[in-house]
């Protein structure tokens, strides 16, 4: 009982800290700044504590297409819709919390320094991560899709008032092209209730949906989720909304924001609908290869910092979906290893690059140069992420790409080998614009004069680092444990898929 | 006889007790303002309390049944914030006009605007349904001149009783065949027979001049023309009044019609009812693009939400009922908190979207009000409208209009854009000159808070929801 309240504060302790914090004047910044770090490091210590006793006490897949759930909470909600408040855990979304809760706690810490309008920003970003909290949580389509649309409310808001650039028309750019996602969504959960008259994600995975149903609706929904993971002819949104965004918002759009829409795609989309699924991803699959080549190359001609970490993103989420599009169980697998990988690194990419902009106010690298021998600290931190990025051995991104890619050429289509191949080349890609980017910001004589007198990392600023190197490197070093635990959710999946 | 009569009884007499008192007891301003609330919300609560098992029939031809009592709730509570909202009209000018005078006036004619809804809800014949769509249209009429003096009301006025009149006499018109085809004026013996001969012209006739009647109430695409031009020119509270209670009225009408008469022939009417919803969904959408005045900009955006409405009726009955009522009571709030906070800006300035700028820096709390009813009105959770708005895609995915569904979630992403237009007005533009500050009193704070949270709170709480579907469902 006490663990589920626990798992349950998780989405209502950020809603409660920006209650509790209404009354404080918006002149008592520090005092704000504290309550919500202090909010979410707690959220972050007991979504680390119940995932450490799921992974100790996991039983082995037993076979069937049901999750292993923990905290299973079900209350009826709205009975005019027969909706639930259905709330529980699973391997993966476990994993999928802690990712979003380091964002976040990284993130305040991150922007502990923006100098406008705290009040304000600290608590559209607890509503954000409320949402995504929920999202991850939630069994019950109505309830899946409340949390899943709440981050429009805010988006737009944070990026108009705290970015950089063309804030309004990144903004409006990234809240419409995610609302676009969002209503091809609702439209098929409309219809997925009418033909298996539940919203139950639990109920509906053991009715089968009509073919005929699956064959259009499918589309629609794996489309409409994809939009949030930018797949491609939606990627656009992507690069001008991490641009235009503030740190911690480029952190929590890319580090989880697209993994929810890849989540959404896995949970949701291929597992109750698995026989549209088999039928529709074969020609997805040339909407991935899109992103999984072109990405490196885009992101090799840009000069602009967040541009370049926009593409890198994009091409990232190609092989996430390159694994869910292969649907053979070591490639789900080494999909929902790259969601969790590709947060962190992610993360640290924005994080490195927000702390950076600060202090040079540009982020065009060929402004930049001999940055390592001023901000050593930022600088190693940057490299670490390009090299996670570019699937170096050691860290998560190598782990999760190789399996990928095995699971991927398990799959015996043409096209998906060619795609494999495709994608195992783009790796390629990757390094080249990491390491170029990498030596023209940080290597050679400094460029400006100016920058000599730049301090390195804050205190606050190193731990934002160091968590993310942490991550990394633990999910890279010893994978075992993380990709059988994952296994547990990625089994009942695919055994919907052999049905 | 039961209680239920009662609230219809309060309200008929509400009109004439205040300008009885406005007659006898003229000198205490306060009084009439205090005896209207009263009497409002007394007949709110009462409405409240009474729970209804199957319909009750008065003097054979006054039906009250669940879906009327919630329908009336939607009409007081109109009211009731058409009232509040109004009240500062009176004391003060605003936005370069003088203020009102005679407010008992007024409030009687919301009081017989509000009774004309409670009358749509109640026939059970012909003539009394029209009689009520009529009351609840002349009154609206007069309250878009009532400022005499101002040329623009005046010119709304015009036009809005041109159009109106037509609209009137294609109803009746309607109405004729209606009765020429049945041989009778009562509706349930008309609902019996046309379910016995579903493919009549006549009865075609009937409906297609029915819809066109009802329409113009509705804005509905092609008969929404009206609106902009009279919700800019009329004063502020009347166009809050037409926005949500004139149009409750015509949903009501419409709801009356669909389930009532026409029920065995719904399946005809739905591809044309569905096409005329997707059309003012597009046509309101469109329209508010481009707007810089709010009161034109909330015309169209009640333009489009009529279309959103106009959905719902193409579902099951209990759950299209629910929807209806439930979106109703949402809209409301909704669109109240949007006008408050429009006329408090408006007060001290002109109303269009520039003077909307700054408005974050200067006061929080109108701010967020204004996300927050904007943010409602487009259907983002977890605010009401997002409830709202999925009852109402609920009921018409569930007889299959997946196509519809599909047009207006994606409308919605075109509404979105317009109103964080708004929104980006007030949180992001960077004023031109220097602001007057921006005085509330402490009913305005009152209000803005309450029923800012009422639009938070009301859709994820499943009160309110999950009181309907089991009152409409008994």
């Amino acid at each position: 009982m006490f663990e589920k309240i626990l798992f349950n504060l998780i989405w209502i302790l950020p809603f409660l800290t920006v209650l509790f914090c209404v009354p404080i004047a918006k002149e008592r910044v520090n005092l704000l700044k504290r309550i919500h770090l202090t909010s979410a490091g707690t959220v972050l210590l007991i979504t680390l504590v119940l995932a450490c006793r799921m992974m100790l006490s996991y039983e082995p897949y037993a076979g069937g297409n049901q999750f292993a759930l923990s905290y299973l909470t079900d209350i009826p909600w709205l009975s005019s819709l027969s909706a639930h408040y259905l709330v529980a855990a699973d391997a993966l979304s476990i994993l999928m919390l802690v990712l979003a809760a380091v964002i976040i706690f990284t993130g305040i810490l991150a922007s502990w320094n923006i100098n406008h309008g705290q009040k304000v920003f600290f608590a559209l970003l607890q509503i954000l991560a409320a949402s995504v909290y929920g999202v991850f949580m939630s069994f019950d389509l109505v309830l899946f899709f409340v949390f899943y649309e709440m981050e429009a409310l805010c988006m737009y808001l944070i990026i108009a008032n705290y970015g950089s650039g063309d804030t309004d028309y990144g903004g409006k750019k990234l809240t419409l092209t995610l609302a676009v996602g969002s209503a091809m969504v609702l439209a098929v959960i409309f219809g997925i209730y009418v033909e298996g008259s539940s919203f139950s994600i639990l109920e509906l995975s053991n009715i089968k949906l009509s073919e005929d149903f699956q064959k259009w609706a499918f589309p629609l929904l794996f489309m409409g989720f994809a939009v949030s993971s930018s797949l491609f002819p939606f990627h656009f949104w992507s690069p001008a909304g991490h641009s235009a965004a503030p740190t911690a918002v480029s952190m929590f759009a890319a580090g989880v924001m697209m993994k929810m829409g890849a989540y959404g795609c896995l949970r949701v989309a291929i597992y109750l609908m698995p026989e549209g699924a088999k039928l529709t991803l074969p020609y997805i699959l040339v909407f991935v290869l899109f992103n999984v080549c072109f990405g490196p190359f885009i992101a090799m001609r840009h000069k602009d910092l967040k541009f370049i970490t926009a593409y890198s993103s994009i091409s990232h989420l190609g092989l996430i979906f390159l694994g869910l599009t292969a649907l053979t169980p070591t490639a789900l697998r080494g999909a929902s290893l790259q969601m969790l990988s590709h947060g962190f690194l992610t993360g640290l990419f924005f994080a490195t690059i927000g702390m950076i902009y600060g202090r040079t106010h540009t982020r065009d690298i060929t402004q930049m140069g001999g940055l390592m021998k001023i901000m050593p600290f930022l600088g190693v931190g940057f490299v670490i992420a390009g090299f996670a990025g570019l699937g170096l051995p050691g860290f998560s991104g190598f782990v999760a790409e190789a399996t990928i890619f095995m699971g991927a050429f398990q799959n015996g289509g043409t096209l998906c080998r060619i795609a494999t191949v495709l994608g195992i080349l783009s790796v390629t890609a990757t390094a080249v614009y990491i390491l170029q980017t990498a030596n023209r910001m940080l290597h050679g004589p400094i460029t400006n004069e100016h920058f000599k007198t730049l301090p390195d990392a804050t205190f606050e600023e190193k731990i934002v680092i160091v968590t993310f190197v942490v991550c990394l490197l633990v999910i890279g070093l010893c994978p075992a444990p993380f990709a059988d635990f994952l296994d547990t959710s990625i089994a009942p999946i695919y055994a919907n898929l052999t049905r | 006889m039961s209680l239920a009569i009662l609230p219809d009884i309060l309200l008929i007499l509400f009109p004439f007790v205040v300008l009885a008192l406005r007659l006898f007891l003229g000198k205490y301003a306060k009084l009439q303002w205090y005896a209207s609330n009263v009497l409002l919300i007394a007949i709110f609560i009462l409405l409240n309390l009474l729970l209804l098992g199957n319909t009750e029939y008065f003097l054979s031809n006054w039906k009250i049944d669940s879906f009327g009592i919630f329908m009336r709730e939607v009409f007081v509570l109109g009211a009731i914030c058409a009232l509040w909202f109004s009240k500062d009209y009176f004391m003060h000018d605003s936005c370069g006009k003088p203020r009102l005078k005679h407010m008992p006036e007024f409030t009687a004619l919301i009081g017989f605007a509000t009774f004309g809804g409670f009358v749509v809800v109640s026939a059970c014949d012909l003539i009394t349904l029209f009689i009520g769509l009529e009351l609840a249209t002349i009154p609206m009429y007069a309250l878009a001149a009532f400022n005499k003096r101002d040329t623009e009301g005046s010119e709304a006025a015009i036009k809005f009783i041109l159009m109106g009149s037509l609209a009137t006499a294609f109803e009746l018109f309607g109405f004729s065949y209606l009765y020429g085809f049945a041989g009778t004026l009562d509706i349930r013996l008309i609902e019996h027979i046309v379910s016995n001969s579903p493919s009549s012209p006549l009865l075609w006739i009937a409906a297609l001049f029915l819809i066109s009647g009802v329409g113009f109430k509705l804005t509905l695409f092609p008969f929404h023309t009206w609106a902009p031009d009279v919700y800019d020119g009329a004063p502020t509270p009347v166009t809050a009044l037409l926005s949500v209670t004139s149009k409750a009225v015509a949903v009501a009408f419409v709801a009356v019609l669909v389930f009532g008469p026409f029920k065995a022939v719904q399946s005809y009417l739905s591809p044309f009812i569905a096409l005329l919803a997707a059309l003012t969904l597009l046509s309101g959408n469109l329209g508010a693009l481009k707007q810089s005045k709010l009161r034109r900009f909330m015309a169209y955006s009640s333009i489009s939400q009529a279309g959103y409405i106009l959905i719902a009726i193409l579902g099951p009955i209990e759950t299209a009922k629910t929807a209806i009522v439930y979106y109703l009571f949402i809209y409301t709030l909704a669109n109240y908190l949007a006008f408050f906070i429009f006329g408090i800006v408006g007060s001290h300035r002109n109303e269009d979207f520039i003077s909307l700028r700054g408005l974050s820096k200067q006061n929080l709390t109108l701010a967020v009000g204004l996300v927050v009813a904007l943010m409602s009105l487009a259907g983002i959770p977890p605010l009401a409208g997002f409830f709202g708005k999925f009852h109402l895609f609920f009921a018409a995915a569930q007889t299959h209009h997946y196509v519809l569904v599909t047009f207006a979630v994606l409308n919605n992403v075109l509404a979105l854009y317009y109103y964080i237009q708004v929104i980006k007005a007030a949180w992001v533009d960077k004023p031109s000159e220097e602001l007057t500050p921006l005085c509330m009193t402490l009913r305005q704070k009152v209000v803005v808070v309450i029923l800012t949270i009422a639009v938070i709170s009301i859709g994820f709480l499943p009160f309110l929801s999950n009181n309907i579907s089991s009152g409409l469902n008994l």
